[in-house]
């Protein structure tokens, strides 16, 4: 049996157009044709049901439908097809109805048209092979990086779903940014209070027996590819163990500190000291540079202070973890760029010249001046005038050619703070542009606006800002002129990629976009899955976004991940996918750069191997590769040339 | 009388490297002088026309057919040499695809005329008389075969039962392909290439490769090419990726790019778009998310100049038998 044609009149939407006893005869002329069908709406119950019947009758090699789009109904008759016990990929669809019947008004041109297309479908099903699609094994186990809100959201929302959690974070403490903000914009809420119920979820709730969360933890390297991936991470030493109550007793015998990094360097920390108040989880940790053990000396203190015993332990060496994971979950957050590269503004050469992050600390119950801004400066002058210049670095081809979306509102969350604590300051914006989107963002700056202390000028080039140090205050100068005389200046710099992007993305093949931040697979429409098939971005690592935003990512990820890595499931994979033909490939290199997808590899020879779980039958290295040795499944050059031969014939 | 199955090598729009090539067999060639009679090569012998004409059809064993169709008097040696042969192999680029004289499709026929009789810097006479097909001069009637407005391969005009690559073919694929006929073994199917390999020139050229990235390209004369490195990675427009293999990858073994006369590998349709179409994925405009469209074209423009005859350099053996098949002229 050679192959079967099926014509769909599409109740008389194709057959009015296109004669179809006419075109079944044409059809029958045509060599290796077996048979022609005409059925009247083949994907209605009754149309699938005869196709089915038909097929199992029959058993043609090939088929050809001529009907719609394969857009529409490929799909849906390949599951036919598979019912009827013809491999669904031994099949092509003619479209005779999008591409013949709705655009050819001339019926005699029409027929001819629609003849020569399925003279092109049967060209190429003759070349058809029989796909099978494959499956495999996977692990349903998720690793999330970063424990900040959206790495926590996604975490949690995956230990809902019965996943186990490996959650990493490089630092000491999780909650990311809003557990060191006094307050979360636009509705002015604590910001550790807001997320603390996610954190406490985490740690202890329900769920938390199964995530595990390293602290001071980093992936080093990541092999494998969705539903198996192999991860290395290395956990640096804490010296405090989880037999920790949290007490603190061990900080104040404790008899060396430093700047705190975590509060910007705007106060104290001992060498054992929890990072701020209220940190979670609720462990000190040791840094063992500042200890004076490092120098050898014998010192016991902390030890000798701690209730629980073996609860600080000076050998903890850290260890380095192997965990097999389904999918990757980057939420690795981004960092602001540094203020020092504008030397106009001042920052880090004129006192009381402060970024937002840092005033943000300087406002929290937490931080270093536990909430008290008072009406002096740190620098201790008078504190009656503050000038918030926006957009530092941000809307600017020259820095970072975006808008970071969030430095507005958290502005003028900061001119509601300062009014709390200092109702008769003055407050200053400079801004570029002022963006205030959602339900939220407007009323926030609407109020602050109307405040008779609130006075906003706008500039359009940041070079044209001066700050410099006038006597006890500080000029703010426009082109030259004094526009603002303050006693504090605050910059609110562009949100960039943080420090780990690019080594982090380059251990898994995540590409950053032009901006650094990882690259999304599609930005509107898959804005959390990477290009990378089983890597998940949520949160400000894909781009710069606020709370809000990067919860609802965490969220979308933990959707995204519970619906296509089932567990104890199994992944199909799909068979039109490159293959590479081991024995005539040269190694030449060339196909190896182009995949979007990272799905090519070199194997130890040279020579090219597609992984087909990465890989989705794009075509790109078939194209590419200069000896014809790739091999598109189901878009083969044969097929597709047969195709053209066929609508030319 | 000679029974031994007969020989023949026959050269049209050709150089003669393809008969030097054959006998580049050295002492072989006695091997073949033994099992055939090596009855026709116009290069080596004095055979006639007619003396093939008279033949029986399908009494010569196997035509060695060097050359591409350039002339009417080509086209009938094509045809009377597949009717007079068992085996007809297209031995050779220039009648498997079309070489160097296929180049002459980027030219209409009058171009070609005027170039070499009539703008010709050398020429003394830039008036003289034209090649015709028919002149009259004192002493009669001068004919010369047509010249006709396409090159064309062998495969184009008869059919042809398989192919040996390359300009020349290397000699010792040349004696793979006759000493496997000597020993009776099967050739392959109808329409195979014999005396090449499956893959591309690569697989046999032994420098090493990293990154296909392509930022500035070079004219052989240009650079001095380290001998470790690919070439096409140094900037040379190597056309080894492109070409089958079955030379041993010479060309790149003493620091010169593939020209790409072995032609297409397997599988390939068209050497040239393959280039193109390769390159596309090997030139390095930078990080191309940061530009503009103008600038993009303006960084490809610059790139490509580095290529002056990018036709004759991507097609140069393989214009003729190609899609493409060269340029429309009138």
């Amino acid at each position: 049996m050679g192959v079967g044609v099926y014509f769909c009149t599409c109740g008389g939407v194709i057959s009015q157009q296109v004669d179809a006893q006419s075109a079944c005869a044409s059809i029958m002329e045509i060599p290796g044709v077996s048979y022609v069908e005409t059925i009247e709406f083949m994907c209605a119950e009754e149309g699938k049901d005869a196709l089915e019947q038909d097929l199992r009758r029959k058993k043609p090699k090939q088929v050809v439908i001529a009907a719609c789009s394969p857009r529409e109904h490929e799909n849906t008759f390949r599951r036919v097809l598979a019912r009827g016990e013809v491999n669904p990929y031994c099949m092509q669809m003619a479209n005779i109805r999008e591409h013949v019947a709705w655009v050819t008004t001339d019926p005699r041109q029409a027929l001819t048209k629609a003849v020569s297309v399925i003279r092109g479908a049967l060209g190429r099903v003759r070349r058809h092979e029989s796909l099978v699609p494959e499956s495999l094994d996977v692990c349903s186990d998720v690793l999330v990086i970063g424990a900040g809100p959206a790495g926590l959201k996604a975490a949690l929302g995956l230990a809902k779903g019965g996943r186990k959690v490996t959650l990493v974070e490089k630092g000491p403490v999780i909650g990311g940014m809003p557990v060191r903000m006094e307050s979360v914009f636009p509705g002015m809420e604590c910001g550790s209070c807001m997320v603390e119920p996610l954190l406490d979820d985490i740690l202890q709730g329900q769920h938390a027996p199964s995530i595990t969360l390293l602290t001071l933890a980093e992936v080093v390297d990541v092999a494998g590819y969705f539903g198996n991936f192999l991860v290395k991470i290395e956990r640096k030493p804490r010296y405090v163990s989880k037999g920790c109550i949290g007490c603190g007793e061990c900080v104040p015998v404790c008899g060396v500190s430093e700047k705190n990094p975590f509060n910007c360097g705007m106060n104290q920390r001992q060498a054992i000291d929890f990072p701020f108040a209220g940190a979670l989880p609720n462990l000190p940790f040791l840094n063992m540079e500042l200890c004076v053990r490092s120098r050898g000396e014998d010192c016991k203190k902390c030890q000798q202070a701690c209730p629980v015993e073996n609860a600080i332990d000076f050998f903890d060496r850290g260890e380095t973890l192997e965990v097999k994971v389904g999918a990757i979950v980057l939420a690795i957050g981004s960092r602001l760029e540094d203020c020092s590269i504008f030397p106009n503004l001042g920052y880090g050469k004129v006192e009381d010249v402060f970024t937002s992050f840092e005033f943000e600390r300087m406002l929290a119950h937490n931080g270093p001046l536990g909430g008290e801004l008072g009406s002096v400066t740190p620098g201790g002058r008078p504190l009656q005038t503050i000038a918030l210049i926006h957009c530092v670095g941000s809307m600017d081809s020259r820095y970072r050619d975006y808008c970071s979306e969030t430095c507005c509102q958290n502005a003028f969350k900061f001119n509601h703070e300062i009014h709390k604590l200092l109702p008769e300051a003055q407050v200053v914006h400079l801004y570029r542009e002022l963006v205030a989107p959602g339900k939220g963002g407007y009323p926030l700056i609407r109020q602050g606006m109307q405040s008779p202390h609130t006075h906003a000028i706008r500039y359009s080039n940041q070079d044209d800002i001066q700050v410099t140090r006038a006597a006890e205050r500080l000029d703010v100068r426009l082109s030259g002129d004094v526009v603002a005389t303050a006693d504090m200046v605050v910059l609110c710099p562009a949100t960039i990629p943080s420090v780990d992007h690019r080594q982090l993305g380059g251990m898994m093949d995540v590409v950053c976009d032009r901006n650094g931040f990882f690259a999304e697979l599609h930005n509107r429409t898959d804005a959390v899955q990477s290009r990378i098939r089983g890597i998940y971005l949520a949160g400000s690592c894909q781009s710069p976004m606020d709370l809000k935003q990067s919860m609802g990512q965490g969220m979308a990820v933990s959707g995204h991940v519970l619906a296509e890595l089932v567990a104890g499931g199994m992944i199909e994979i799909e068979p039109i996918t490159a293959s590479v033909d081991d024995q005539r490939c040269s190694a030449c290199g060339t196909c190896l750069p182009v995949c979007p997808f990272k799905a090519i590899h070199r194997q130890e020879d040279g020579k090219a191997w597609i992984n087909r779980v990465l890989c989705v039958g794009c075509g790109t290295c078939v194209a590419a590769c200069p000896g014809g040795v790739i091999k598109g499944n189901h878009f083969t050059n044969t097929a597709i040339m047969a195709e053209i031969e066929g609508v030319l014939a | 009388m000679e029974t031994k199955p007969k020989l023949a090598m026959y050269w049209a729009a050709s150089c003669g490297g393809c008969e030097i090539a054959l006998v580049n067999i050295h002492e072989k060639i006695f091997d073949v002088m033994d099992s055939f009679d090596f009855m026709f090569c116009p290069c080596l012998m004095d055979t006639k026309y007619h003396d093939i004409e008279a033949l029986a059809d399908g009494s010569i064993a196997i035509t060695f057919f060097n050359g591409a169709l350039r002339t009417d008097e080509n086209i009938h040696m094509a045809r009377l040499l597949r009717q007079k042969s068992q085996l007809l192999i297209a031995f050779g680029s220039c009648a498997a695809e079309g070489c160097i004289p296929g180049l002459g499709n980027l030219s209409s026929r009058q171009d070609l005329m005027d170039r070499i009789y009539r703008d010709s810097l050398t020429l003394d006479d830039h008036q003289g008389p034209l090649p015709a097909t028919s002149t009259g001069v004192v002493e009669g009637n001068l004919t010369l075969p047509e010249f006709l407005p396409v090159v064309k391969t062998l495969g184009q005009v008869v059919a042809v039962d398989y192919s040996i690559p390359g300009c020349p073919p290397e000699s010792h694929q040349v004696w793979n392909c006759v000493n496997a006929v000597i020993q009776g073994h099967p050739l392959g199917a109808k329409g195979a290439i014999l005396g090449g390999g499956r893959s591309t020139v690569c697989a046999e050229c032994v420098r090493t490769r990293t990154e296909k990235k392509i930022r500035t390209l070079y004219r052989t004369y240009e650079i001095l090419p380290d001998a470790e490195t690919c070439l096409l990675e140094q900037g040379l427009l190597c056309m080894g990726v492109v070409t089958r293999d079955g030379c041993g990858g010479l060309c790149p073994r003493v620091n010169m790019p593939c020209t790409g006369c072995y032609g297409p590998p397997e599988g390939v349709l068209d050497q040239g778009a393959k280039m193109i179409s390769a390159l596309g994925s090997m030139l390095d405009l930078e990080d191309a998310g940061e530009v503009n469209v103008d600038d993009y074209a303006r960084r490809m423009d610059v790139l490509l100049e580095g290529i002056p005859d990018l036709a004759g350099t991507l097609y140069k053996y393989s214009l003729a038998g190609s899609i493409l098949g060269g340029k429309r002229t009138p």
